[in-house]
C-alpha cells in the first residue's frame, strides 16, 4: 500500500473512504471488548453473519456488520447495536440471532425481551442513547469506542482520525505544547500533573535524545477504561503520542502494557502496523519531515510497575523497581533521557484536544480539572460499567443517575476511589464534585478512575484490611517502609476483624500510616496508607465498636457477628436447616428454627436462603 | 562543578551542585545514620530509609533519604528535628522486625529508643537472616565486581539477594565483596585455610609461593587476569611478598 505523502492526501483518502460509506445501510454493531467476547460475542457475531446470508442479505452490501471496541456496559454483554434505529441489545444469545434478523434488521420491530429494563421504573427502554447508563455520560474519551471497528484503520479515518495530527504538523511545536497547556488536560493515571507543563520540561532539556511513553499497565482492580482505549480505539493512543513527539521532540514511543491484556496488545499491534503501512508513522510523517515511531513493551504483571520509575526500569529491561525521583523524568528518564509518561487515558484526549481546540475542552470541568473522565463504576450499585463524564459530577449524581442506585435498595454508605492506595469517602459528602483536588482534599484521590460503591452492609475496617492486603501482595520489598509497614499494619487489621484489637491500635495504625507517608520510596508506599487513614478519618466509631464493643455493626466480620432466627418470623419452611453445613439448625416443621452457635461457622448460608428475612445478624 | 551554598542544621555550608546531601553533611562534620548507601557504589542507597531528613524549599517540607537526595541552591535541610527523629525511629523499629538479631541494626534503634519492635519478626523461613534487602550487594556485585552473580530475588517481605534457583552459581568468583559491604553481616563466608564458602560454592585458594598464606580465590584471580590482562605471575604471590 502506498504511504500518504501530505496532508492533502490524508483528506482526499478520508473522502474517498466517506464516499463509500452507504449511510441508508442497516448495521449491525457487535462488542468485541474482552467482557463481551468472554460472554460470546464472537458465537453471536458469527451467528449474525451466517443468519444476514441465509436470509438473503449480503454482509456489507445490504447490512452492514461490525465489530466494536468496549461499550463499558460489560455485565450486560454481549451487547448488540442497530442502526440506523440506535436501538441496545443486551445479553445476546446466539439463539436470539435468528429473530433479530428477521424482526429488526428486515422489519424493523423491537424484541421486547432484549431491551434494557430499568432496575427502579421497570420500564423498557430500546434507544442506545436514552438508557440512563449512557443518557448522563459525556463521551469524549470514549468517542469512538463502539462506533469505530479498532482493527480497521480507515474506520478511525473516517472519523477524523490522524486529522489532529495533520494539523499539529504544521504547528510550531511550542504552539502544541501551549494548546495542551491551556486545555488544561491533567494526567489521567492518577497524579494529575499538568500534561502541558510535563511536556513542556521536558522540552527544555538540552538533549539529542527524548523519549515518550503511554502508560498502560492499567492495575487497579476493577478499573478497566485504559484496557477499553486501547482495545476499542488504539488509533487515538497512537495518534496523541505522536502529537505528543513531535511537540516534545522525541523520534521514540513506547507503550507499556500489561501482559494480562492480550487484546489490547493485538489491536495496538494492529493498529501500529496499519499506521505505519499508511504512513502515518516512521519517516518523514505526511512529508513533514518529522520521523517517529512506537514500540510495545509488555509489562511481566508487577502492579508497582504502573508507577513511572518502575516502569521506565521495567522498559530498560531491569527489574522493574521504583527509584527515587529527586531527579525528575522529564530530566533524566528513560535510558536517562528527558522522557515524558502519560497514561493511556492522556493522549487519548490529545488529539480531539488538538482538533477541537484548547477552549473547547477548558470549556468542560471545573476550575482546577478540566474536561471529562472516564470511571469504572463498580460495587454495590445497579448499573456497572465504564461510564464517562465531566469533571465535577457529584458523588451523588453518578451513583444515582447512571449507577441507577444502590443495588437492592440498601442504603448508600460509602465510595471508595482512586484505587487501592486511595481513600473511602463516606455519604454525608455525596455532594462532592468529583475532581483531582476535591478528592485530594478528602483524604482520597482520582487515581485512574475507579470508584467502588459500598453499601450499609459493608465493613469499613473490613475494607481498609482488603486494600493493605493487596499492597502488601504487591509491595515490590525495595524500602522498608513499605515492604515490612504494611504487613504489620495488616496484622493490627486482622487482629481487630478478629476480635483481637487493642486500644493502642489506633494510634499504633496511625503511627505507621505516618511512616508510609513520609518514609516511604515511591508512589505506591506513600500512598499506601489511605485506605486506612481515611477510613479512621470517617468511620472511627466502626474501628472503636469492633476494638472496644468486639461487635462488627456492618454484620460482616465473621468473628464479631452471630446469626440468629427471629422465632417470629421463622415459618419453619426447613429450607436454612436442610442448607446449614454444619448441621447445626434444629426444629420442628412449621415451628420455629434455632442455631446452635457453638457449631456454627458463620458461613452465611442460612442468611442467604431465608426467603422470610428470618435469619438475622448480630 | 557548580559551587552551591545550603543550610543544614542552621549551618550554612557549601557543596557541589548534585552531590548528596549525606556526603555533604559528613563532610562538614554532621551525623546521619545510613545503612544501604555506600559512596563506591553508584547506584546503591535509597533503600533502607535510615537516613531520613527534612528538606525545606520556600513553604514545601519535604522527607527524603539524604543519602541520594541533591545538593541544590536554596534547600535547607533539618536532620534532626522531632519529625523526622520519630519518622526514623518507625523505619527502624521495621527494619528490627526485620532483622531482629542484627547488631548493627539493634544499636541503631537503641540510639532512638527501641529495643523491642512491637510487631512480628520475621523468621528464617521468610528470608536471609539479618538481611534488610536493601540490595547493595547485588550492587557491587554488579557495578564493581561486574558479574552480576546474585540479584534481588521475590518481592516484598520475601525479597532476598540470591544467586540463580538458590543454588551454586558459575558467574561466581567468590571475591565476597557483596559479604564485605553487606551492612548488616548477614552474607555468610566462610574461609579454612584450603577453600572459602560463600552462596553455597566452595572455591579453591591460591596460596603464596613464598608463605603458603591463601589470599585470594582462584577464579577471583582468573576473572581479574581475563577482565583486565593482569599477568598471571602477579597472582603467585601474597600482596605482602609481592
Amino acid at each position: 500500500m502506498a504511504t500518504i505523502q501530505s496532508a492533502d492526501q490524508l483528506e482526499k483518502v478520508r473522502e474517498t473512504l466517506r464516499a463509500g460509506v452507504k449511510h441508508d445501510l442497516p448495521s449491525v454493531l457487535v462488542c468485541f471488548g474482552t467482557g463481551c467476547q468472554a460472554n460470546g460475542a464472537r458465537d453471536v457475531a458469527a451467528a449474525l453473519e451466517e443468519e444476514i446470508k441465509k436470509q438473503g442479505l449480503a454482509v456489507n452490501v445490504s447490512i452492514g456488520l461490525k465489530t466494536t471496541g468496549c461499550h463499558g456496559y460489560c455485565e450486560n454483554g454481549p451487547l448488540v447495536v442497530l442502526r440506523p434505529q440506535d436501538v441496545l441489545y443486551l445479553k445476546v444469545k446466539p439463539k436470539d440471532v435468528p429473530e433479530i434478523v428477521e424482526k429488526s434488521i428486515k422489519e424493523g420491530a423491537i424484541i421486547d425481551r432484549l431491551v434494557y429494563k430499568d432496575v427502579n421504573t421497570k420500564a423498557a427502554i430500546a434507544k442506545y442513547h436514552e438508557i440512563p447508563f449512557y443518557a448522563y455520560q459525556k463521551r469524549i474519551a470514549l468517542r469512538n469506542i463502539g462506533t469505530v471497528d479498532p482493527c480497521v484503520i480507515d474506520d478511525y479515518l473516517i472519523n477524523d482520525g490522524y486529522k489532529a495530527l495533520a494539523k499539529t504538523l504544521t504547528m510550531d511545536p511550542e504552539a502544541v505544547i501551549k494548546e495542551i497547556e491551556e486545555s488544561g488536560l491533567r494526567g489521567r493515571g492518577g497524579g494529575g500533573f499538568p500534561a502541558g507543563r510535563k511536556w513542556r520540561s521536558c522540552r527544555a532539556v538540552e538533549s539529542d535524545v527524548r523519549y515518550v511513553m503511554c502508560n498502560g499497565d492499567e492495575g487497579d482492580p476493577g478499573a478497566f477504561m485504559d484496557r477499553s482505549i486501547m482495545e476499542g480505539d488504539p488509533h487515538s493512543v497512537i495518534e496523541g503520542m505522536i502529537i505528543g513527539g513531535y511537540a516534545v521532540g522525541a523520534r521514540q514511543g513506547y507503550v507499556y502494557v500489561r501482559d494480562e491484556y492480550p487484546l489490547a496488545v493485538k489491536n495496538l499491534e494492529i493498529a501500529i502496523d496499519a499506521a505505519r503501512e499508511k504512513g502515518l508513522l516512521g519517516k518523514n510523517i505526511l512529508g513533514s519531515g518529522f520521523d517517529f515511531d512506537i514500540k510495545i513493551s509488555r509489562g511481566g504483571g508487577a502492579f508497582v510497575c504502573g508507577e513511572s520509575s518502575a516502569l521506565m526500569r521495567s522498559l530498560e529491561g531491569k527489574v522493574g523497581e521504583p527509584r527515587a525521583k529527586y531527579i525528575r523524568s522529564v530530566e533524566k528518564g528513560l535510558y536517562d533521557k528527558p522522557s515524558v509518561l502519560n497514561n493511556v487515558e492522556t493522549w487519548n484526549n490529545v488529539p480531539v484536544i488538538m482538533l477541537n481546540g484548547a477552549a473547547w475542552y477548558a470549556a468542560m470541568g471545573t476550575e482546577g480539572s478540566k474536561g471529562t473522565k472516564v470511571f469504572s463504576l463498580v460495587g454495590k450499585v445497579n448499573n456497572t460499567g465504564l461510564v464517562e463524564v465531566p469533571m465535577g459530577i457529584t458523588i451523588k449524581e453518578l451513583v444515582e443517575k447512571i449507577g441507577g442506585g444502590v443495588l437492592g435498595g440498601k442504603a448508600f454508605k460509602a465510595v471508595q476511589t482512586g484505587g487501592p492506595s486511595g481513600g473511602c469517602i463516606p455519604k454525608e459528602l455525596a455532594d462532592l464534585p468529583i475532581d483531582f483536588d476535591s478528592l485530594t482534599k478528602v483524604g482520597s484521590m482520582m487515581g485512574s478512575g475507579g470508584i467502588i460503591v459500598m453499601d450499609e452492609n459493608t465493613c469499613m475496617v473490613d475494607v481498609a484490611r482488603y486494600f493493605i492486603d493487596f499492597l502488601v501482595q504487591e509491595s515490590c520489598g525495595k524500602c522498608a517502609p513499605c515492604r515490612d509497614g504494611l504487613p504489620r499494619m495488616l496484622g493490627i487489621l486482622n487482629g481487630i476483624t478478629e476480635g483481637k484489637g487493642t486500644a493502642e491500635d489506633i494510634d499504633t495504625l496511625n503511627e505507621l500510616c505516618d511512616v508510609l507517608t513520609w518514609g516511604a520510596l515511591c508512589g505506591l508506599g506513600t500512598s499506601a496508607a489511605n485506605p486506612v487513614l481515611s477510613t479512621l478519618k470517617y468511620f472511627k466509631d466502626e474501628y472503636l465498636a469492633h476494638i472496644r464493643d468486639k461487635k462488627c455493626p456492618a454484620g460482616v466480620c465473621k468473628a464479631l457477628i452471630t446469626y440468629r432466627i427471629i422465632a417470629e418470623k421463622c415459618t419453619g419452611c426447613m429450607l436454612c436447616a436442610k442448607n446449614c453445613p454444619q448441621k447445626c439448625i434444629t426444629g420442628e416443621k412449621k415451628m420455629p428454627h434455632v442455631i446452635d452457635e457453638s457449631k456454627c461457622i458463620k458461613c452465611g448460608i442460612c442468611y442467604d436462603v431465608c426467603k422470610f428475612d428470618a435469619v438475622m445478624i448480630q | 562543578m557548580k559551587k552551591v551554598k545550603i543550610v543544614i542544621n542552621g549551618k550554612t555550608v557549601e557543596g557541589v551542585q548534585d552531590q548528596s546531601v549525606l556526603s555533604l553533611a559528613r563532610e562538614n562534620g554532621m551525623y546521619i545514620p545510613s545503612l544501604c548507601y555506600n559512596a563506591e557504589v553508584q547506584s546503591s542507597g535509597g533503600s533502607c530509609r535510615v537516613c531520613l531528613v527534612e528538606v525545606h524549599q520556600g513553604k514545601s517540607m519535604r522527607v527524603v533519604t539524604s543519602c541520594n537526595y541533591p545538593v541544590r541552591e536554596g534547600i535547607e535541610v533539618k536532620t534532626d528535628t522531632e519529625f523526622v527523629r520519630k519518622i526514623r525511629k518507625g523505619v527502624l523499629e521495621l527494619l528490627l522486625c526485620r532483622a531482629p538479631e542484627s547488631s548493627e541494626i539493634k544499636e541503631l534503634a537503641a540510639r532512638d529508643g527501641i529495643t523491642e519492635p512491637r510487631f512480628f519478626t520475621d523468621g528464617p523461613d521468610v528470608h536471609l537472616k539479618n538481611c534488610i534487602a536493601c540490595s547493595l550487594c547485588t550492587q557491587v556485585c554488579e557495578d564493581v565486581v561486574g558479574v552480576s552473580a546474585i540479584s534481588m530475588v521475590n518481592r516484598g517481605r520475601e525479597k532476598q539477594p540470591a544467586a540463580p534457583y538458590m543454588k551454586a552459581s558459575n558467574a561466581c568468583i567468590g571475591c565476597g565483596a557483596c559479604a564485605y559491604a553487606c551492612p548488616t553481616g548477614a552474607i555468610e563466608m566462610t574461609d579454612t585455610p584450603d577453600a572459602r564458602t560463600i552462596w553455597g560454592k566452595t572455591f579453591e585458594m591460591q596460596k603464596c609461593s613464598v608463605c603458603s598464606t591463601p589470599f585470594i580465590p582462584k577464579e577471583q584471580a582468573e576473572w581479574i587476569i581475563k577482565t583486565t590482562g593482569k599477568d598471571r605471575a602477579f597472582f603467585e604471590k601474597c600482596p605482602t611478598h609481592r
